[in-house]
């Protein structure tokens, strides 16, 4: 007997079934690990993924204990995280940038001390500062650089500029004369954020000095008027359309973004970490602009109390669980043995840690000197605002940049916001 | 059409009439007491119940009172439960708050758009292939497609589409002569009607089926009779299809709402809710609120108030609309 009814419910079951399908084919994480440590990374592309893994290798082979090793995408890896987190369930071994994030995990329990790590000896301590909370050390680094503008020499000279900046003014004479030029002069990753809220933090570390910002944080209140100055200076630098076009919505990798912009060459600078030149040349596919790529500090600000040699920054580093069996210091000093640290720098194009940098890297390239000498140079660092202070600050943060480049937000407006998130935190 | 013009349709009705009757949601008193009869012992229901219903508490009820919980506290989730009680403090952040206000207003535009322009369209289209003409089955499979792929997919797919470097929807407006870029996803007054556009490619090939469905489920005999009686094309479409067609109309946009409520893969996806918050939808707030800025508490009374609204709507809806459908009318007397 045929029912009219028969064929178009086939025909949604049928498309049902298909979804249910793709949809129970899009999930595939399997449950709890048999390993005796877990180690999550987030360089997950070769050639560094495959190094993590080879030390994992080796390593094993010398302890008897195994690991098994994550390469987790960077965003992918931090919405693991705080689920993993908020289950009290943290990896073995896992990627941190210290600050705010690590100090919750710390408070909560869930982190491993390694103060009494014998293999400290071996690390510059000023690439500890990130990890050490309460006087209490609580990761190691493999990467520890700065911040500031890498430029491409071939269009400031296009744009006749001979010099890279000193000072704001000069810094906004040059993005005028990029303009005129013809020349996007800043990429921007103004859809992940972060990278425009590294403006607003230069400029208050420039008006208000480390000891202002520091102040604030302690105080959690950013209502000096540096803080609003700071945000003046940055809307009035956007008000020049200085961006490339779409930034709004760019993220800061991926192939339309930020760094695949700087790599094609078609925007003069970015202000960006340790890891940019290789960044551009990931995803944008091609070599980057080479040996036209050049790097100079956050320019100071006239009247403010800030100098160039005022950095910031940051890097990556390993933290254990407090669970983790005792292996885990093991191996953490296995990571920063010399030899080791050679490997990281040499296939990761990383940024040194080692306490003697001769005998990590006795041969930079290029960008590794630019780095190694922008590190010599500074006086004091500051840790990324997004991961020195807890999420909740760090997340209105980056928000209220994006709002006021944008101009949704007044600085005043900027300030009230994070005034507000810090009021909800105490 | 013409098969059912060789076998007689009044039988069709009347298989209808009686599956209707064995069927647990007649309305009759005949089948209840035929159930009561039936009715198995006290231990088989416990067996066969058991089982799901402990999942169910455990992974769906206790969630849901532990979110309810939650939202009366200021918390980040880490350490142990609780423990500072701030009272309705997050509620009354949550209707002071420009993100969440901004995700409300989105949702009623999007519902709108949808109810004025990705329904009638899915709705055109299905009456198009109900028409017989070749390589119908064709076209119904393709306009299905969209529909088939994960939300995350179609976002990476339209995320190359409206790339701001050479992405496809440029490069085909400079190739017709148009020259001036569009901010397709970083103009944040543009950025929503873009996602709907989006949405409707999507989803409108599932509205096509169910309206395809709905007008394969009325009978042929009424028009029929119709022209016989000298009804023209567009009082065929008037009287019989339109009021034949309302209970399926009713469904889908019920489903289109709650839908546009829970958006998130898509959206998070393609434009992560910005630029600055201009495509958020409520879900993408409760998982920045909660996952990334780690305010358990706060994002919980998200999800209170998401709850609330899809609740109220449904209730509102399905006393209001959904109404007509339950009292019996000419199409569902016999099945519902």
């Amino acid at each position: 007997m045929r029912n009219p009814l028969f064929r178009p419910r086939a025909l949604v079951a049928a498309g049902t079934a298909a979804m249910l399908a793709l949809g129970a084919a899009a999930c595939g994480d399997s449950g709890e690990s048999d390993a005796d440590i877990t180690f999550w990374h987030i360089q997950n592309e070769d050639p560094m993924k495959s190094t993590w893994q080879a030390m994992a290798d080796e390593w094993s082979e010398e302890s008897g204990s195994t690991v098994e090793v994550s390469a987790i995408l960077n965003e992918d890896f931090k919405a693991r995280m705080s689920t993993q987190t908020q289950a009290g369930d943290l990896p073995g071994l896992y990627q941190t940038w210290g600050g705010g994030v690590l100090a919750e995990q710390v408070e909560a329990g869930l982190v491993r001390d390694v103060s009494g790590l014998p293999c400290l000896d071996k690390v510059n301590p000023i690439a500890l500062e990130a990890y050490t909370i309460d006087g209490k050390l609580y990761a190691v680094p493999y990467d520890q650089g700065v911040v500031g503008f890498w430029y491409n020499k071939d269009l400031f000279a296009q744009a006749g500029i001979t010099a890279p900046p000193a000072t704001w003014d000069e810094f906004i004479t040059d993005v005028q004369l990029l303009k005129d030029a013809g020349v996007t002069p800043i990429a921007l990753g103004g859809g992940d954020k972060w990278p425009i809220h590294y403006y607003w933090t230069y400029l208050v570390m420039r008006l208000a000095g480390l000891d202002g910002l520091q102040a604030g944080a302690d105080a959690g209140n950013f209502s000096d008027p540096a803080f609003v100055q700071a945000g003046q200076l940055l809307a009035d630098l956007a008000a020049m359309e200085p961006f490339q076009e779409g930034f709004e919505s760019a993220p800061y990798d991926k192939t339309d973004g930020e760094a695949a912009v700087m790599g094609e060459g078609l925007a003069a600078m970015e202000l960006m970490g340790q890891w940019a030149p290789q960044a551009q040349r990931d995803n944008s596919g091609t070599d980057g602009p080479g040996d036209a790529l050049g790097f100079f500090p956050f320019p100071a600000v006239e009247g403010g109390p800030g100098t160039v040699t005022e950095f910031l920054g940051g890097g990556g580093g390993f933290a254990a669980s407090a669970e983790a069996p005792d292996e885990v210091e093991d191996f953490m000093c296995y990571l920063l043995e010399e030899e080791n640290q050679a490997r990281v720098v040499k296939d990761g194009n990383m940024s040194t840690v080692a306490a003697n940098p001769e005998a990590v890297v006795p041969e930079p390239n290029a960008e590794q000197q630019m780095v190694i000498d922008a590190m010599a140079s500074a006086t004091a660092t500051q840790l990324y605002l997004d991961q020195a202070y807890p999420p909740a600050i760090g997340s209105t943060v980056n928000d209220a940049s994006q709002g006021l480049i944008l101009g949704e937000l007044t600085p005043e407006e900027f300030v009230a916001m994070v005034n507000e998130a810090w009021a909800a935190e105490q | 059409m013409s098969s059912v013009n060789s076998k007689p349709p009044a039988p069709a009705v009347r298989i209808d009439d009686s599956q209707a009757s064995s069927k647990p949601a007649g309305a009759g008193g005949a089948p209840r007491a035929k159930r009561r009869g039936r009715r198995p012992g006290a231990a088989t229901l416990t067996v066969f119940i058991a089982p799901a219903l402990v999942l169910f508490v455990l992974f769906v009820l206790f969630p849901v009172l532990f979110a309810a919980y939650t939202a009366f506290f200021r918390w980040n989730g880490l350490g142990g439960l609780p423990t500072d009680f701030v009272g309705l403090e997050n509620f009354k952040t949550l209707i002071g708050d420009e993100v969440f206000l901004g995700d409300m207003w989105r949702i009623g535009l999007i519902t709108v758009l949808s109810i004025a322009v990705q329904l009638p369209l899915a709705f055109g289209l299905a009456m198009l292939l109900h028409q017989n003409f070749p390589g119908r089955t064709a076209f119904r499979l393709l306009f299905f497609v969209p529909y088939i792929l994960t939300e995350a997919v179609t976002a990476v797919l339209f995320s190359l589409i409206f790339s701001p470097r050479r992405g496809f929807a440029d490069s085909l407006l400079a190739g017709l002569g148009f020259d001036d870029r569009i901010g397709w996803l970083s103009d944040r007054g543009l950025v929503v009607f873009v996602l709907f556009g989006i949405l409707t490619w999507k989803f409108f090939g599932f509205h096509m089926i169910l309206y395809l469905a709905g007008r394969q489920n009325i009978p042929e005999e009424l028009y029929e009779a119709a022209k016989v009686d000298g009804a023209t094309g567009g009082q065929l479409f008037r009287y019989i299809t339109v009021p034949l067609m309302g209970p399926t109309v009713r469904i889908t946009v019920f489903l289109s709402v709650i839908g546009t409520v829970q958006l998130f893969d898509l959206v998070y996806v393609l434009t992560k809710g910005g630029p600055f918050h201009a495509s958020e939808t409520l879900a993408i707030t409760m998982y920045e609120q909660g996952f990334v800025r780690n305010q358990i508490g706060y994002a919980s009374a998200l999800s209170i108030a998401m709850f609330l609204v899809s609740l109220v709507f449904a209730l509102i809806y399905q006393r209001y609309v959904l109404g007509r459908d339950l009292q019996g009318s000419l199409t569902n007397g016999g099945r519902a």
